[in-house]
């Protein structure tokens, strides 16, 4: 109880300090302010599978083929087993999950510099089964904090998000970031309690951990540093992130990062960076691409590395994840005024797991390219097009994809989509072929308010050999309405980043 | 008599020749008075014009009554001509009233001047009056180059300042003639109208106030408090009949103008505050206002600045959506320019009920091959707790019992070989495995005891960060060395 109690604090410390910052602000006649809402609700069904079993001796066995039973699904039935496993299509769900974001900006509120910023989500699911993933808890703060911004230095103190060659880390807490701008430099760190990798939840929240495994009992304290160098050719930025478990004072993670570009010439520029994982003792991921950027032509030939990072409050980083190395090149021309082809390729192998066995070996490499063209037909109209294979361990898949754009204003457009996709599975009987057409439309009735919907026809085959065979077809919906709203009647018409700028325009 | 004619004609003359596409935009005047017809009747310009002569108090025009002397219906038809109401519009400070006190050189000596030097053609023919022309003048004042092209200080000779020429319209002011000097390349930068502004010993050049106010200056300059030379000048909002269209200089259409022109603002940000405010900055520096904080913002009296059009960097081609991870972590304060971190998380931490953004439509069923070679990292956007296994277990995709190879059945030994797979793609086994599913088999304490530790495994180095990591399968951390 206690440690639950320790749990949340952080986060009722944050909302709380947000909520009087904004009450403060408020109070205190606020110079100006933005609010930004949207709001969307979606309908959607899927489909997935239901496990069953049956006895081995109600199994049936047809000459050249594998168990099945009586109804036609094929079956597994383990050796010396009693019984045999096999999946029936499982039922249709159906999902209405209704989100609502409010991204909030309060400046001019006595300090120069000073601003709070809020963005906070709600959601539910209208049809009451709660299976669509994202609407919980009801209540989400993705961010909420105070920040002081002045020429050579930011601070901000609550729940944040901090982006780095690490990704996004989230936490409640503070980060500051000092600037020397003759030099170029500017040095940055953070402390707080963590968040959980790709959500705006602490790990102890029961929602990232539906399958009831193992799970800390305490957040984790974050803690970086970042330190970047920037001139007119070069860019280099060097970072630092270590996660300890409050409880254990054990490392969930420990990374250093390095990332550098350089652009020797106009247009060119050649970009690297890889990380090492100092709690597992390995290199990363690591990347480096030369891209060269014109009116008429982009290119770009890059090498990859691939090595997924797990926290070690799990054990997945002691079962060795093995990297992939890739390359890859992208090319895009525009071939006339009005006309953009690309063409894409990657190729990558996995590194040897060390695992293989003679009964069974799964794929380790594959590729993937893309081939494509826009096509802006007349002033209002444009037409993309796309042909997509990939082929890979698991899975592979191979379509095309289309739409036609018409937009005769800034305030109007309206969007048909097509696609078509087949997607064999490596291990697992099953060829999905979907089939979708869509159309999405947005208007803007007045500055500073976006309605926009979309329906799309889903036309699914589960293809199997036997009874485990389905369809899924549906219909989905979208409807979003989206209003910025803001203290100054010149914050209307801009575009989105003025309207979301922190510290609004108080600083002039 | 016929001299003291000529002068104040002359002068109207002018006065209506300076403003003669004024004219032509002008309602069709009531008939003209016809002089050369008249070439016998009247011996001399003062008969008529009495104003132009000696006595000024006289009118300048003759009555109307006089004309019906002859044109009385019977010895000539009626005439109904009026004299102009009132005097024309002009900016010219020259005034009949002068003529007496005015004289010419010429080679006979020094002349006084007459209507005929101004209003009369050079072979003199008797009434084939002309307004005055600007060269008449400049035969005296000028320096021998075309009206348009004399010298910027000899304007300020014959011409009123535009805030003193009271009687001229807007579309007066906008039907002015452009002298040559403006259309030579490069006169819009600072070198060329710039210099000849401030190129007198007067705060602003004297020939700019003829044709130009103040307030035609802050059609484009936003730093026009700051610059003596507009302050000069005097408001006037006719002065903004003249259009004119703000145009990029040539060093902007530089193929790496966007990448240069922020040292260039913090090595001279005077010079880009002629034109921009820092709502022009804003358009795509808005998260970042110490950006655009050299600059001025628009305002009363300023320029409301050149607004660029927000457009995506070249950088920013092709496929960046996949490949911007290595580009942000690199130059985060470049991203900042135009980003804020609302925009990061519309993707990385995506709406439940948003339709398909990042992915392309119909992704929810392809999403598998991408997710095996992992194109782009899941878990920088999704939880895999409260995303993938979510969604899986409302599926059926997850793992509920002891392991067998049910689901994957496309081979009989996957579970026995299931190693390799496992090692590539330990994010999508994740997705639907929970760590007791493999502890069944991969424990120290119990099941089968498989080893899961494979290439690059440090046990000593994990024991020292994180012993419970350890206990997980052994019970208890190994011991330390």
């Amino acid at each position: 109880m206690g440690g639950a109690a320790l749990n949340t604090h952080p986060t009722l410390v944050g909302a709380a300090a947000a909520t009087l910052l904004l009450a403060h602000a408020g109070a205190a006649g606020a110079q100006g302010y933005h609010l930004r809402l949207d709001t969307r609700v979606q309908s959607v069904a899927y489909r997935g599978v239901a496990i069953d079993s049956i006895p081995v001796a109600d199994t049936l066995q047809a000459p050249g083929r594998g168990p099945t039973t009586p109804d036609g699904f094929a079956v597994v039935c383990p050796p010396n087993g009693t019984y045999c496993t096999f999946f029936r299509p499982g039922p249709e769900r159906s999902a209405q999950p209704f989100t609502a974001t409010a991204d909030v900006t309060v400046w001019g509120i006595g300090v120069p510099g000073l601003s709070v910023h809020g963005l906070g989500r709600v959601g539910w699911d209208l049809s009451g089964s709660d299976l669509w993933p994202g609407t919980d808890p009801a209540v989400q703060l993705l961010q909420g904090y105070a920040e002081y911004a002045a020429r050579r230095g930011t601070a901000r103190l609550g729940r944040q998000v901090v982006t780095s060659r690490f990704g996004t880390t989230g936490f409640d807490g503070a980060g500051i970031v000092l600037r020397e701008p003759r030099r170029g430099l500017d040095l940055r760190g953070y402390l707080g309690w963590g968040l959980a990798r790709g959500a705006a939840l602490p790990v102890t929240s029961p929602a990232t951990n539906p399958l009831a495994d193992f799970q800390p009992r305490s957040r984790q304290i974050v803690a970086g540093a970042g330190l970047g160098w920037r001139s007119s050719s070069v860019d280099a930025r060097l970072d630092y992130e270590r996660q300890v478990d409050r409880r254990t004072k054990g490392f969930v993670s420990e990374r250093v990062g390095v990332q550098a570009a350089v652009r020797p010439l106009v247009g060119v520029s050649l970009t690297g960076g890889a990380d090492y994982d100092m709690a597992a003792g390995w290199w990363g991921s690591a990347e480096a691409a030369l891209a060269y950027s014109h009116r008429v032509a982009q290119a770009q030939l890059g090498l990859r590395r691939y090595r997924p990072h797990f926290e070690l409050w799990t054990i997945w980083g002691a079962f060795s994840p093995v990297p992939y190395h890739a390359w890859d090149a992208a090319l895009a021309l525009r071939a006339h005024r009005r006309v953009t082809v690309r063409a894409r390729y990657e190729r990558y192998a996995f590194d040897n797991a060390e695992a293989s066995t003679p009964l069974f070996q799964a794929e380790n490499d594959g590729w993937r390219w893309d081939v494509g063209g826009t096509v802006t037909a007349a002033a209002a109209w444009t037409v993309d097009g796309a042909y997509r294979v990939e082929y890979g361990p698991g899975a592979a898949s191979r379509g095309v994809s289309g739409s036609v754009a018409y937009a005769p204003s800034r305030r109007l457009s309206v969007r048909v989509v097509g696609a078509a996709t087949k997607r064999p599975l490596e291990y697992r009987f099953n060829e999905a072929v979907v089939r979708m057409l869509g159309v999405d439309a947005e208007f803007e009735p007045t500055s500073g308010m976006r309605v926009g919907v979309t329906a799309s026809r889903y036309d699914e085959d589960h293809r199997r050999p036997d009874a485990a065979a389905y369809q899924w077809d549906q219909f989905r919906l979208a409807a979003r309405v989206v209003l910025d709203l803001g203290s100054g009647a010149d914050v209307r018409g801009l575009p989105p980043a003025i309207r979301l700028l922190p510290g609004g325009r108080a600083d002039r | 008599m016929i001299l003291r004619l000529f002068v104040p004609a002359s002068v109207l003359a002018v006065a209506l020749g300076a403003l003669a596409p004024v004219a032509a935009q002008e309602p069709e005047a009531p008939a003209r008075f016809d002089h050369l017809l008249h070439r016998r009747v009247f011996p001399t310009c003062v008969s008529c014009h009495a104003g132009a002569g000696e006595d000024p108090e006289q009118p300048l025009w003759p009555d109307p009554a006089t004309c019906a002397e002859c044109h009385n219906g019977t010895d000539v038809e009626r005439v109904n001509w009026q004299p102009p109401a009132e005097p024309r519009p002009s900016n010219m400070k020259f005034v009949h009233d002068l003529v007496p006190l005015m004289t010419r050189e010429t080679p006979e000596g020094e002349q006084e001047l007459t209507c005929k030097d101004c209003h009369l053609p050079a072979d003199g023919t008797w009434m084939a009056v002309h307004r005055a022309t600007p060269e008449g003048c400049l035969a005296c004042h000028g320096t021998g180059v075309e009206h348009l092209a004399e010298a910027d200080t000899l304007c300020s000779t014959c011409h009123l300042p535009l805030h003193r020429a009271r009687g001229l319209a807007a579309t007066d002011v906008a039907a002015f003639p452009v002298p040559p000097s403006h259309r030579r390349p490069g006169f819009v930068s600072a070198s060329g109208h710039g210099a000849q502004a401030t190129g007198t010993s007067d705060p602003v050049a004297s020939s700019c106030t003829v044709c130009h106010a103040r307030d035609f200056c802050i059609t484009c300059h936003v730093n026009a408090p700051e610059t003596p030379a507009i302050q000069a000048l005097e408001p006037d909002p006719r002065s903004r009949a003249i259009v004119v269209t703000l145009h990029a200089p040539a060093s902007h259409a530089a193929p790496d103008f966007l990448r240069r022109h922020g040292p260039m603002v913090r090595e001279n940000p005077g010079q880009c505050s002629t034109c921009h405010a820092q709502e022009s900055c804003l358009v795509c520096h808005a998260p970042s206002q110490r950006v655009s904080a050299a600059l001025p913002a628009s305002g009363p009296g300023r320029a409301t600045g050149a607004r660029p059009v927000r457009r995506v960097p070249e950088s920013h081609g092709e496929n960046f959506s996949r490949r911007h991870g290595p580009v942000a972590a690199t130059t985060p304060t470049t991203c900042a320019g135009c980003h804020v971190q609302p925009d990061c998380l519309t993707c990385h931490r995506p709406d439940a009920a948003a339709a398909p953004g990042f992915h392309p439509a119909g992704f929810l069923t392809t999403h598998s091959a991408s997710a095996y070679a992992r194109e782009s990292s899941c878990s920088e956007c999704h939880n895999v707790g409260s995303f993938c296994q979510q969604c899986h277990q409302t599926a059926g995709l997850v793992s509920t019992r002891a392991l067998g190879s049910g689901y994957h059945d496309a081979s009989r030994f996957f579970l026995a070989g299931h190693g390799q797979a496992a090692r590539q793609s330990l994010e999508s086994c994740t997705a639907c495995h929970v760590e007791r599913d493999c502890l069944q088999c991969h424990s120290a304490l119990g099941g089968r005891h498989f080893n899961p530790h494979g290439p690059g495994f440090d046990p000593e180095r994990l024991r020292r960060k994180n012993a419970e990591m350890c206990v997980a399968c052994h019970g208890q951390p190994p011991p330390g060395p």
